[in-house]
């Protein structure tokens, strides 16, 4: 055991004298995470009821332990990235812990508590990283993309290869752009295709998440009917082109 | 505009053939995705419910990436 955790036990709090179940788990964990912080999410899982911890008046021992457990997450799933630093995991997992406390109430308990406070750091950190690289786009150049992306120069007959089943995807698809999407849908399908973060997107048309979602579907849906009238399935897709 | 690569061509229409008519949108997808990788990590079936998260797994990028993040911190917490 740890100094601090012998501290922890000795003279904090003393498991026969706590009354709240809550104080008792979170005491464990603080023990659990001074002794090996690898294996925190393992022994408080089953252990801590998150939800009922965070809504508590003095919460601040349960979001100290949700801080660990999040930034041991965002470090295990940003550690291949070497453009990624520790004060920004702090950064990302503040905003994740402030998300969390906001939306806790959306915590339907279909899954574990912490599957489900990853899942919304993974989403802060990724965000952020993606708006951070495509700060300097314009609408107009986005849009000006739009209206090339049918053209011969941006998407070659021989794109996929010279195959004749190939050629003739591909000019199919380059007229059902031409043809069946409209100009905002154009740019919201340019934007997703050069990586921009789709917030990003949805910033440049001034528009909300939800409705540039149904701009890119409804895109999708134009495109995937004008290929399905050529004759083109999707299992032709999978088979024939082997994408 | 620089030329398409083939990568990205074939993106799109990966993307075309996988649509649906009625998909989940990012954050359908966000708020059922917790529920849909702890039965896909556990070897579960999935409901209709779920079979959207997936779907939409296979159209949106940004929400594979976080997923395959995801499944990485709960691989490795194991």
């Amino acid at each position: 055991m740890s100094a601090n955790a012998a501290f922890l036990q000795n003279n904090l709090v003393r498991r026969d004298q706590v009354a709240s179940r809550h104080a008792q788990v979170l005491l464990r964990f603080a023990l659990a995470y001074c002794d090996n912080s690898d294996k925190v999410s393992r022994v408080v899982e089953t252990e801590i009821n998150w939800p009922e911890a965070l809504r508590e008046a003095d919460n601040s021992r349960a979001v100290t332990a949700l801080r660990a457990v999040l930034l041991n997450g965002l470090r295990i799933a940003l550690r291949e990235r070497n453009d990624v630093s520790e004060a920004q995991l702090e950064d990302f997992t503040q905003e994740a812990l402030l998300r969390i406390l906001e939306r806790l109430d959306q915590f339907a308990g279909r899954s574990k508590f912490t599957t489900w406070a990853h899942s919304i750091a993974v989403n802060a950190a990724f965000a952020e990283l993606r708006r951070k690289r495509w700060q300097d786009v314009s609408l107009d150049a986005l849009a000006a993309d739009g209206h090339q992306l049918s053209e011969q120069a941006v998407m070659p007959d021989a794109a996929l290869g010279d195959d004749e089943d190939r050629t003739r995807l591909v000019g199919i698809l380059r007229k059902a752009i031409a043809e069946r999407l409209s100009d905002k849908q154009r740019t919201v399908i340019v934007g997703v295709l050069q990586e921009m973060p789709f917030d990003q997107i949805v910033e440049l048309l001034g528009t909300n998440r939800n409705s540039a979602y149904k701009l890119l579907h409804d895109a999708r849906c134009a495109l995937k009917q004008h290929l399905s009238a050529e004759g083109i399935t999707p299992e032709d897709i999978r088979t024939t082109f082997g994408v | 505009m620089k030329p398409l690569t083939a990568r990205q061509i074939k993106g799109l229409i990966t993307v075309i053939g996988n649509t649906r008519e009625h998909e989940f949108n990012c954050a359908e997808c966000q708020r059922n995705v917790s529920e849909f990788i702890e039965r896909q990590l556990a070897g579960l079936p999935i409901d209709k419910t779920l079979a959207r998260v997936e779907q939409h797994l296979t159209v949106c990028a940004e929400c594979r990436e976080e997923f395959l993040a995801l499944e990485k911190i709960l691989r490795e917490g194991r």
